[in-house]
């Protein structure tokens, strides 16, 4: 009995004295409002941004530009990632080029975009897109190459087309490597895109916190930073239970 | 294929006039490598040819003997070096210092349970906020200094390290543990030759991700402060001003020195673990 009280009761430990010290620190003739709220404050904050409607704003904006940049480079990179595998030809013109811009951090190219496409919405769906296409272009390329030789022996016999190849072969045996690489791609993309957003941005999660830091709002920056980690662990979490679902079929 | 190779090879070779010898096989060899430089080439052509449009065009593509200028006057005043030395400075102490952090809680997670319970769920919740969502939140407390970036890279390193020296030093072996109680080793002793050897392959996969965590946060802080010296303060200065020229120095500089810094992690790694493959 004390042991599941134990292991219930630990983790809450913690947690529990940080809000104390945090309920503490700002009870009273405590830290100035600048650089701590009480955890009440934070919460009617949000309140505000909620009702307002602020914050359904910033949230429809940032999963626009995610979904949107995402659809795009995952798309390019499914496409680019079976073609790398499939064709010595494309390998040895582009694969060296690949692997090169591959070794530079997606916030590297940044200030690149800017300067290209503007501060609009185009730079922030050019580098989500940027940051989707490379983990989904490799995860598709080592799918694609780890299939069985005698799988496409086989389908060389009974002389299927390339379509058919595609469709009946490579698609389905390349399904578990390429659900990790949209998913990796997808954190990855929303990681880029809150930097984006801090460096310029209408709106957005990514911007509404820059203006709570300018503004010294702690509360706003706080709920920004609660909503950052949520969505992506949602998304993280969202694509392993559809992992899960779809290759089912590989474990039974 | 195996069709061609039953056939004598002036048979399959027999439709083809010419009498001249094969080229040698070091310009085979060279052509063949040459392909992947032929993408870059004909983009860097393309980019060029867009410079010279009209002046709206050649803001964006600047041309490519002025980025050749930057190059050398950012080589000449020292200004790489400098911006360079800091950046990887600031990684590799983020790294050093979060690391270290990381290695000494994982182990003591996967080595007391109570540490574990206590820690566990908290770190795991505060994992889930993208490194960079902390900037405005640090930026407020710290203000946009060297301590704030120096955290920051710091807290990027630490979470790779604990994951992976946690999960190293938890699957220790209980027959190896057991043996090491039979010969009544000293803790230390347990942790020098049972637990350290079988956490070491994970835990140097964990600095391999540390290392690669912290290079980009240190690019991301940079940028995002845009103060002090780095790589990232230089390529923030550069866009405002609009040039051009520099930030993609700046782009090939950190893609090179990302690149470079893994070549030399993974010779220490294989040195480290040479005793696997002899073993």
């Amino acid at each position: 009995m004390p042991s599941i009280l134990h292991r219930r009761l630990l983790p809450l430990v913690v947690p529990g004295l940080i809000l104390a010290a945090w309920i503490g620190a700002t009870s009273g003739e405590g830290a100035p409002l600048q650089v701590l709220v009480p955890p009440s404050a934070v919460i009617d904050g949000f309140n505000e941004l909620l009702s307002s409607g602020e914050l359904a704003d910033h949230l429809r904006a940032s999963l626009w530009r995610l979904l949107t940049g995402f659809a795009i480079g995952a798309s390019l990179g499914l496409g680019f990632g079976i073609l790398l595998a499939r064709s010595a030809l494309v390998a040895a013109y582009t694969g060296p080029f690949f692997q090169a811009v591959r070794q530079v951090p997606s916030i590297a190219f940044l200030p690149m975009l800017i300067l290209l496409l503007g501060v609009d919405e185009g730079f922030k769906l050019a580098i989500v897109a940027k940051a989707a296409f490379f983990p989904v272009a490799l995860a598709t390329h080592d799918g694609v190459k780890g299939i069985s030789k005698g799988w496409l022996e086989v389908a060389a016999i009974y002389r299927l087309s390339p379509v058919r190849v595609l469709l009946r072969l490579i698609l389905p045996a390349t399904v578990p490597p390429v659900l990790t690489g949209l998913r990796l791609g997808l954190t990855r993309a929303w990681i880029v895109l809150v930097a984006a957003e801090l460096m310029a941005a209408e709106n957005g999660i990514g911007q509404m916190m820059e203006m709570g830091r300018q503004m010294f709002r702690i509360d706003t920056v706080m709920v920004g930073v609660a909503l950052t980690g949520l969505i992506g662990f949602a998304l993280d979490q969202g694509f392993r239970l559809a992992e899960r679902r779809l290759v089912r079929w590989k474990t039974a | 294929m195996s069709l061609i190779a039953e056939f004598p090879p002036n048979f399959v070779h027999a439709d083809r006039i010419d009498d001249h010898d094969p080229p040698p096989a070091w310009l085979v060899a060279l052509v063949k490598r040459a392909r992947g430089l032929l993408l870059p080439v004909l983009l860097a052509g393309l980019w060029h040819w867009a410079s010279t449009i009209d002046a709206s065009t050649a803001y964006a593509f600047v041309p490519l003997d002025q980025i050749g200028d930057r190059l050398l006057l950012l080589l000449s005043s020292g200004e790489l070096a400098v911006n360079a030395g800091s950046s990887l400075g600031r990684a590799l102490t983020g790294l050093a210092l979060g690391g270290l952090s990381g290695i000494v809680l994982g182990s003591l997670m996967a080595g007391f349970p109570m540490v574990e319970r206590l820690f566990g769920p908290l770190l795991q919740a505060f994992r889930q906020v993208p490194l960079l969502g902390w900037l405005p939140l640090v930026g407020l407390w710290l203000g946009s200094g060297e301590g704030a970036k120096q955290l920051l890279v710091a807290v990027a390193a630490f979470h790779p390290l604990l994951l992976n020296s946690y999960e190293g030093f938890a699957q220790a072996e209980k027959k190896h543990l057991e043996v090491g109680r039979v010969l009544m080793l000293s803790r230390w002793r347990t942790f020098r030759f049972i637990l350290l050897p079988t956490a070491l392959p994970s835990i140097l996969t964990g600095i391999g991700q540390a290392l690669a965590f912290a290079w980009i946060s240190t690019i991301g802080v940079e940028l995002l402060f845009g103060t002090g010296a780095g790589l990232g303060s230089l390529m923030h200065t550069a866009q405002m001003a609009g040039d051009m020229g520099v930030v993609v120095l700046c782009v090939v500089a950190i893609g090179l020195m990302g690149y470079g810094l893994n070549l030399i992690l993974s010779l220490v790694r294989a040195r480290l673990l040479r005793w696997r493959v002899t073993g």
